[in-house]
């Protein structure tokens, strides 16, 4: 384990200094993603001026809910998403031998080798976007339930992990380039929507299969309405299942890899 | 001038590569998005109390989100990133060897995809209305109008991209300049909510700009939303704005290839 820990604070140190090589480029991500955040909230405000209520929750409710998701998406794009997005190009041309042959977990080395540095100053901004809807929220708060919110937060974004990596290792027996991964980016659009709006078949596809509202609107909803059994009980079940899943397949998938590129 | 079939036949031969991995997504990333947008509307709807919202039942939103998805494929074309990529790597040098302009080349290439999106939208369209609604001469006649209209925005759209991306033979990184032209393009351009549940003021502000005609007047156009009149000056606006990007990319262009080294980073 210290190993590990040892070998991540590497990994931050050659990210950050990599970062800042490309100057313009750090400048240009940061602005990227405070569009992508403005867009966000710009577009709930939108809809709010048409209706009082979203799926049972007001502005201020509907800004949590935001703050929830942005901070996720913040922590992924920081700490996962370089690594995802070279994955399947390693799998694909055959270039994962170097990663096995290391004398360390693979699949740590692949998910956390490249941390976002300039994702990570998005990091504070989604922080501070988050703070600021909970002291805006006019509804008394303890800091148990903060703390708790946070906690259930960092399981959404293991959980988004999970369905990115399920999205990505079929390249194992596709061989295509990317994957279904177009598809995971379509797929985070219910990450984004408060979970009551999903009825039927859609609600058991995003909270049970492709856990999508567990990710963000089961943390907001627990924290604004208060924690039930059933719900905590629900996200344990389905975060566990999730990442045995995702052990099973990358076995699978490593099983099946060539080392030929394609 | 057969140099262009064969560049359409190349493309058309990478769309169709992976198969499997072309159709899942597609039928995916549509169904995904019309389901998830009908939810958000639904629950909308309800609260809100109407059957009707800024000219839009239920069913016509339906169909709204079964021509976002699509159409917004259609705009974008081929995938972004492809050109700064190159330039990065040096392999950018081929274009200067092949036996026809960068440019034309580049085009084709995005038009083919966009051709081929366009198919889809057809078909996703007429499905529509033949399962939920009508197909009639005017839903024909809309059909076509809104695919010459997303064809004219895919062709401004390419110029778009191709001046952005060209700004990589001098910056080392564009990829997050053509993200946030998209984010741009895809909120104010109707998108992500249709425009008219924009605040006024919003609305008219960004009628200044090209984001509208790219998304929001061809899709209009496909539900048979407009007016003669605003058909035809949408349409003169959008081609307008194409010539613009058209400009600005090839100025961009006859700068950068002297200042591109060949060599990659």
């Amino acid at each position: 384990m210290k190993r590990y820990v040892r070998l991540y604070l590497f990994f931050l140190q050659f990210s950050f200094s990599k970062a800042l090589e490309f100057r313009i480029d750090f400048f240009f991500r940061i602005a990227m993603d405070i569009m992508y955040y403005i867009v966000n909230i710009a577009l709930f405000k939108i809809l709010l001026l048409h209706t009082p209520f979203i799926a049972g929750w007001s502005d201020q409710q509907m800004m949590v809910f935001v703050g929830c998701y942005l901070l996720v998406d913040a922590i992924n794009m920081t700490v996962f998403s370089t690594n995802m997005w070279w994955l399947p190009f390693y799998i694909n041309r055959g270039e994962l031998d170097y990663y096995l042959i290391r004398p360390v977990s693979p699949l740590f080395f692949l998910s956390l080798r490249e941390f976002s540095a300039n994702s990570f100053i998005n990091l504070i901004i989604a922080g501070c976007f988050f703070f600021y809807s909970l002291f805006n929220y006019s509804q008394d708060w303890s800091l148990l339930s903060l703390i708790g919110l946070i906690i259930l937060l960092i399981n959404g974004s293991l959980i988004y992990y999970c369905i990115q990596m399920l999205m990505i290792l079929p390249v194992f027996w596709t061989q295509s380039a990317r994957g279904f991964i177009d598809l995971f980016y379509t797929l985070g659009l219910a990450m984004e929507r408060p979970d009551r709006i999903f009825k039927g078949w859609l609600r058991i596809l995003f909270t049970i299969f492709l856990p999508f509202a567990l990710i963000a609107s089961f943390p907001a909803r627990v924290f604004l309405e208060g924690a039930d059994f059933s719900t905590i009980f629900h996200l344990i079940l389905v975060s566990t299942g999730l990442w045995l899943i995702v052990l099973y397949v990358w076995k699978m998938g490593l099983k099946n890899y060539s080392s030929a590129s394609s | 001038m057969r140099w262009w079939r064969f560049v359409v036949a190349s493309e058309i031969r990478k769309i169709l590569a992976f198969r499997a991995d072309f159709w899942v997504t597609f039928i995916g990333q549509t169904c995904i998005q019309i389901f998830i947008a009908r939810s958000l509307w639904l629950a909308i709807f309800e609260s809100s109390g109407k059957t009707m919202m800024e000219g839009y039942t239920i069913e016509t939103m339906t169909l709204y989100y079964l021509i976002v998805p699509i159409g917004s494929k259609m705009l974008t074309g081929e995938n972004m990133g492809f050109l700064s990529r190159e330039i990065y790597e040096g392999t950018f040098n081929r274009y200067l060897l092949y036996p026809l302009s960068f440019f034309h080349y580049k085009t084709i290439t995005f038009l083919t995809y966009s051709a081929f999106y366009g198919l889809q939208l057809a078909l996703a369209f007429i499905g529509y209305q033949l399962l939920f609604g009508q197909f009639t001469l005017n839903e024909f006649i809309h059909l076509g109008y809104g695919l010459l209209f997303f064809m004219i925005a895919s062709y401004t759209y390419c110029n778009l991209s191709l001046f952005i991306e060209l700004i990589s033979i001098w910056a080392d990184n564009i990829w997050s300049l053509m993200v946030m032209a998209r984010f741009l393009c895809f909120f104010f351009g109707g998108a992500y909510i249709p425009l008219s549940f924009f605040p006024g003021a919003l609305q008219a502000v960004i009628h200044f700009t090209p984001f509208p005609y790219l998304i929001s007047l061809p899709i209009n156009a496909m539900m048979g939303k407009l007016h003669p009149i605003e058909m035809i000056t949408g349409f003169f606006i959008l081609l307008g704005w194409s010539f613009i990007f058209s400009w600005l990319s090839r100025r961009l262009w006859d700068k950068g290839q002297y200042a591109y080294s060949g060599v990659g980073i």
